[in-house]
C-alpha cells in the first residue's frame, strides 16, 4: 500500500499542548512539543497517570471529543491543524488501536469487521473486495475471511483491530499498549505487523511498558506527569538508568549492567554489549552457583495422573503429577491455551479433574467444602475488575471472610491487617476510583483476608507499569518469606527469574520442564518452546559462559572476577 | 464458547436474499398459528427438518436437542393434564398438547434454521432493506457480539467470588437472589467501561465521519429467491385457507 505521505516533512506536530479534564484541578498534560518525521516510529513511555493515553486521545481528537477537556496549544497532522475535526472525519487520516482488543470489534465475520470503516467513510462498494483483501494481507489475516472473530487468539484479534484501520488507509496509526493483554506469541505476532507497517512507509505512534519495544524507535518521549522528562534517541535516553526509572520505565539489563560497571554508552543489542564487555576484559570469572533445588517444606498440594478434558471434548491437561511444596514460590508457565489457568483452577476446586487427583494435605479437594478451600487456597483472578463490587475498600476485603462465617471482631481484624499488607490505606475509597494497580492490591487483599496458606495469582503484574509492578512483586516476596506458598501464571520472563525459585512449563496439557530457574533459562531450546526469551541479563551472561537471573548477580560475578 | 449458530456452508439456502430468509421466517411461524391440529402442523416440521438438511444445520439440533426434548415433553405433558381439568389427564388435552408441542419446538427449528444461514449483519441488512433505521440493525448486531464476551464475564466472576466463598446454592430466595449482587456489579460495570472504549473504537473506525455510509452487502434476488418466496406465500395461504375453513381446529372432546 502506498502511503500519502510522500512531500510532508512532519507526520505529527504537537506544540505546548496542554490538557486539563473537566473537573481536574491537574493537567493531565502540560506544555508538550514534539514531532514525528513522516515514516518515523515514536515510542512513548512513562508511569500510570504520566499522559501517555491522553495524549493518543489528543491525537485523534478523542479529546476533547468524547473525553470533554480543556485543550491548549496546537496539533498538525500531516501539517494540517486538527483543531475543530470530529474523531470520524480523521479516520483517513489517523488510526489508534488500544490495549482492549474486545471493545474494537463489532461484527460476527472477519471480512464484516473491515468492511465496518469502509461503509463508514463511504468507500465504494466496487472498491471493497481490494482494501479488505489488502487489509487482511498486511496484518497477516488472509485467509480468515468469513471466519467468527470471538474464535481468533487474542494476537488475532487485535491484529484484526489492526486491520479494520488500515483499511481506511491512515499515514499515521497511533497505539496505546496493543500487546498488554497479548502472551509473547501474540505480542510478536503484533510487533511484527508494526515492522512490515513501518517498513512501508506508515508513521506509528506507540505507547508501551517494554524497553524492548523502543529500541528500534526514531524517537523515544519519556513522560512525567503530563511533562516530557525527555525526548531524543532511544539509545541515549535507556542509557540513563536514573531518569527512566524516575519516569517509572524499567531500563533495559543491559544499560543497568553498563551503569552499574561504569561504563558510558551501552548498545541497545545483547550480543554488542557482550563484544564490548569482553573487550575489555570484564566477564564472569565465577561459573554459575551450583544448581540445588531448593529446600521445600512438605508437600502441601499434591497432583497424581491429573488430565481436565472440557465439556466439548477437548484435552486441556493430560498427566499432570506436581508436588508443591510449603513456602514454595514457583511460575507457572506455557502459551496461551498450554493450560496453565486450567492446572491452576484444579488447585482449588474451581475445576474438577477428569482424571487423576488433587490432595491438600492429602485430602481429595473433591471433597473439601468450598469455605475450607477458599481459607486454605486463595485464587487471584488476572483482571481484578472482575471481582470488585463493593461500595468501600474495607467492604470489599471483608467480603470473603463474612462469607466463610467469621465473626465481626474478627472479620474487622483480618481486613486491617490484609489491607496493612498490601499497603492500601484508603479503607473508605470506592474500589472502582482507585487506580490500576490500586485495584490489583485491592483484589489481593481481599484474598489474603482469607489467610489462605497457598496463593495463585494469574497475571499479577500484567497491564500495571514498572513501579506498580514492583510494589506487587514485593509484595509477593514479602508474602512469601513470612512463610506462604505462592504460585503464579506469568508471561514475563524478568519476573520469573528474579521472583520465582521453580518453574512449571506446561505445553498442550502436558508438563514440558519442572525444575530450578537456571538450567531453565540455560536451555534456549525450552524458552522457545514457551513462546518467550529468557530476560536480557540472562541472554547477555550466556553469551559471556554464565546463567544468571539478575542484574546484580550479572555484575556481582564480573566483580568478584576482575 | 461459541455462542453463534452460523453454519458456514455454500448451500442454496445460505445464498438466499436476507430479506427472503426473513419472509420465510414468518411465512412458518404465522402458519403453525393458523392450526391446532396435530397432523396439519407435521408438514410444517417435516419441510423445516428437510431444509434444515438442506442447510447442514443439524448439528445446531444436536446442540440444543436438551430444548427441543425439554419444551416438546413438557408442553405435552401440561396440556394433557391441565386442558380442560386440573391434574386430569384428558384425550382432548393431549391432542392440545401434542400440537403445541409440534408448533413450539417448529418455531424453535425454524429460528435456528434462520440463525444458521443468515448473519447477524444480513439480518440487520434485511431490517434495513424493510425500513427498520439502520442504528436499530446494527446494534441488533453489536448485540450478538457481545453475548459471548459477557458471558465469558460473567463466568470469570462467578468463579472469582466462588474464591472469596461465595456459596451460591444455599439459603432462601432472598439470600439467594442477594448473593448475585457481587456477580452482577463487576458484570455491568465491566460492560458499561468496555461499552465506553466500544463507542471511541466505532467512531475511529468512521462510525459518524460525516461522509454518506455505503452499503457493500447487497443481495441479490435471484430464481431461488423467487421459488422460496413463492412457497412462503403458498405455504401462508393454504394454512389460512385451513383456518378460515375450520379444518385446522381440533374438534371437540368432552
Amino acid at each position: 500500500m502506498t502511503r500519502a505521505t510522500a512531500g510532508v516533512a512532519s507526520a505529527v506536530t504537537v506544540r505546548d499542548l496542554g490538557c486539563t479534564y473537566a473537573g481536574a484541578t491537574r493537567p493531565a498534560l502540560d506544555g508538550l512539543t514534539c514531532e514525528l518525521p513522516a515514516g518515523g516510529l515514536a515510542v512513548v513511555m512513562g508511569a500510570t497517570g504520566a499522559g501517555k493515553s491522553t495524549l493518543a486521545r489528543c491525537l485523534t481528537r478523542l479529546v476533547p471529543c468524547f473525553l470533554p477537556a480543556d485543550l491548549r496549544g496546537e496539533i498538525r497532522l500531516l501539517g494540517q491543524p486538527i483543531d475543530g475535526a470530529r474523531v470520524g472525519a480523521l479516520a483517513g487520516t489517523i488510526g489508534m488501536v488500544f490495549q482492549d482488543f474486545e471493545a474494537q470489534l463489532f461484527s460476527t465475520d472477519v471480512t464484516q469487521e473491515i468492511v465496518f470503516g469502509l461503509e463508514h467513510t463511504g468507500v465504494a462498494p466496487d472498491q471493497i473486495p481490494e482494501r479488505v483483501t489488502r487489509a487482511l494481507a498486511a496484518v497477516g489475516l488472509a485467509g480468515f475471511e468469513g471466519r467468527d472473530p470471538t474464535t481468533l487468539s487474542g494476537g488475532e484479534k487485535q491484529r484484526l483491530a489492526i486491520a479494520g484501520l488500515l483499511a481506511l488507509r491512515p499515514p499515521i496509526m497511533v497505539l496505546d499498549e496493543p500487546t498488554t493483554d497479548l502472551d509473547p506469541t501474540g505480542r510478536a505476532e503484533v510487533f511484527d505487523v508494526l515492522g512490515r507497517l513501518r517498513a512501508e512507509g506508515l508513521s506509528l505512534v506507540l505507547i508501551e511498558h517494554d524497553t524492548a519495544a523502543a529500541a528500534a524507535a526514531d524517537l523515544l518521549v519519556l513522560l512525567r506527569d503530563g511533562r516530557i522528562a525527555a525526548s531524543g534517541a532511544p539509545a541515549r535516553l535507556l542509557a540513563d538508568v536514573d531518569a527512566c526509572l524516575a519516569a517509572g520505565v524499567r531500563p533495559p539489563d543491559v544499560c543497568r549492567v553498563f551503569a552499574m560497571l561504569g561504563l558510558v554508552e551501552p548498545p541497545l543489542d545483547v550480543t554488542a554489549a557482550a563484544e564490548r564487555l569482553r573487550a575489555r576484559g570484564l566477564v564472569p570469572r565465577v561459573s554459575d552457583e551450583p544448581v540445588s533445588r531448593p529446600a521445600a517444606g512438605s508437600a502441601i498440594i499434591e497432583m497424581r495422573g491429573l488430565g481436565h478434558r472440557y465439556p466439548d471434548g477437548r484435552r486441556a491437561l493430560a498427566d499432570v503429577s506436581l508436588s508443591i511444596g510449603r513456602g514454595e514460590f514457583i511460575a507457572l508457565v506455557g502459551p496461551n491455551g498450554s493450560g496453565k489457568t486450567t492446572l491452576a483452577k484444579h488447585l482449588n476446586g474451581l475445576l474438577a479433574p477428569t482424571e487423576g487427583r488433587v490432595t491438600l494435605e492429602g485430602r481429595d479437594v473433591a471433597g473439601l467444602p468450598l469455605e475450607t478451600l477458599a481459607q486454605r487456597v486463595g485464587y487471584v483472578f488476572q483482571d481484578p475488575d472482575h471481582q470488585l463490587f463493593a461500595a468501600t475498600v474495607a467492604e470489599e476485603v471483608a467480603f470473603g471472610p463474612q462469607n466463610v462465617g467469621l465473626p465481626a471482631a474478627e472479620v474487622e481484624a483480618r481486613v486491617a491487617e490484609a489491607l496493612a499488607a498490601v499497603e492500601l490505606r484508603e479503607r473508605d475509597a470506592d474500589p472502582f476510583l482507585l487506580d490500576k494497580g490500586a485495584r490489583q492490591r485491592l483484589a489481593v487483599a481481599a484474598i489474603l483476608a482469607l489467610r489462605p496458606d497457598v496463593l495463585v495469582l494469574d497475571e499479577p503484574t500484567t497491564g500495571l507499569d514498572f513501579r506498580e509492578q514492583e510494589r506487587m512483586l514485593d509484595l509477593l516476596d514479602r508474602l512469601h518469606a513470612a512463610g506462604r506458598t505462592v504460585i503464579i501464571i506469568t508471561h514475563t520472563p524478568w519476573v520469573i527469574a528474579e521472583h520465582a525459585r521453580r518453574v512449571v512449563l506446561l505445553k498442550g496439557g502436558r508438563i514440558r520442564y519442572d525444575g530450578p530457574l537456571r538450567p531453565f533459562f540455560a536451555d534456549e531450546g525450552l524458552a522457545a518452546e514457551a513462546a518467550f526469551r529468557p530476560p536480557e541479563v540472562t541472554r547477555l551472561g550466556r553469551l559471556l559462559g554464565c546463567t544468571p537471573l539478575s542484574v546484580a548477580e550479572l555484575v556481582a560475578w564480573i566483580g568478584r572476577g576482575a | 464458547m461459541a455462542l453463534t449458530l452460523y453454519v458456514a456452508a455454500p448451500t442454496p439456502l445460505h445464498r438466499l436474499h436476507p430479506v427472503t430468509k426473513l419472509g420465510l421466517l414468518a411465512a412458518f411461524v404465522v402458519a403453525a398459528f393458523m392450526v391446532d391440529r396435530p397432523l396439519l402442523l407435521v408438514p410444517l416440521a417435516a419441510v423445516i427438518a428437510v431444509l434444515m438438511v438442506l442447510a447442514r444445520a443439524l448439528p445446531n439440533v444436536r446442540r440444543l436437542r436438551v430444548m427441543f426434548l425439554l419444551v416438546f415433553f413438557f408442553t405435552l405433558v401440561v396440556w394433557t393434564f391441565f386442558y380442560q381439568s386440573v391434574l386430569v389427564p384428558t384425550y382432548g388435552g393431549f391432542l392440545y398438547g401434542l400440537s403445541t408441542a409440534i408448533r413450539l419446538d417448529t418455531f424453535l427449528a425454524t429460528g435456528i434454521l434462520f440463525l444458521s444461514t443468515t448473519r447477524v449483519e444480513e439480518v440487520a441488512y434485511a431490517l434495513g432493506r424493510l425500513g427498520l433505521p439502520y442504528t436499530m440493525g446494527f446494534t441488533l448486531t453489536l448485540a450478538f457480539r457481545l453475548v459471548p464476551v459477557f458471558f465469558d464475564a460473567a463466568l470469570s466472576v462467578v468463579q472469582a467470588q466462588r474464591c472469596r466463598g461465595l456459596e451460591f446454592g444455599r439459603g432462601g430466595v432472598v439470600a439467594r437472589l442477594r448473593r448475585f449482587v457481587p456477580v452482577i456489579v463487576p458484570v455491568l460495570i465491566g460492560a458499561l467501561r468496555r461499552a465506553d472504549r466500544m463507542a471511541m473504537a466505532l467512531e475511529l473506525r468512521g462510525f459518524n465521519s460525516g461522509r454518506p455510509r455505503t452499503t457493500y452487502l447487497r443481495a441479490r434476488a435471484g430464481a431461488a429467491d423467487v421459488l422460496a418466496g413463492t412457497l412462503a406465500v403458498a405455504t401462508v395461504a393454504t394454512y389460512v385457507v385451513l383456518w378460515a375453513a375450520g379444518i385446522g381446529t381440533l374438534a371437540a372432546h368432552p
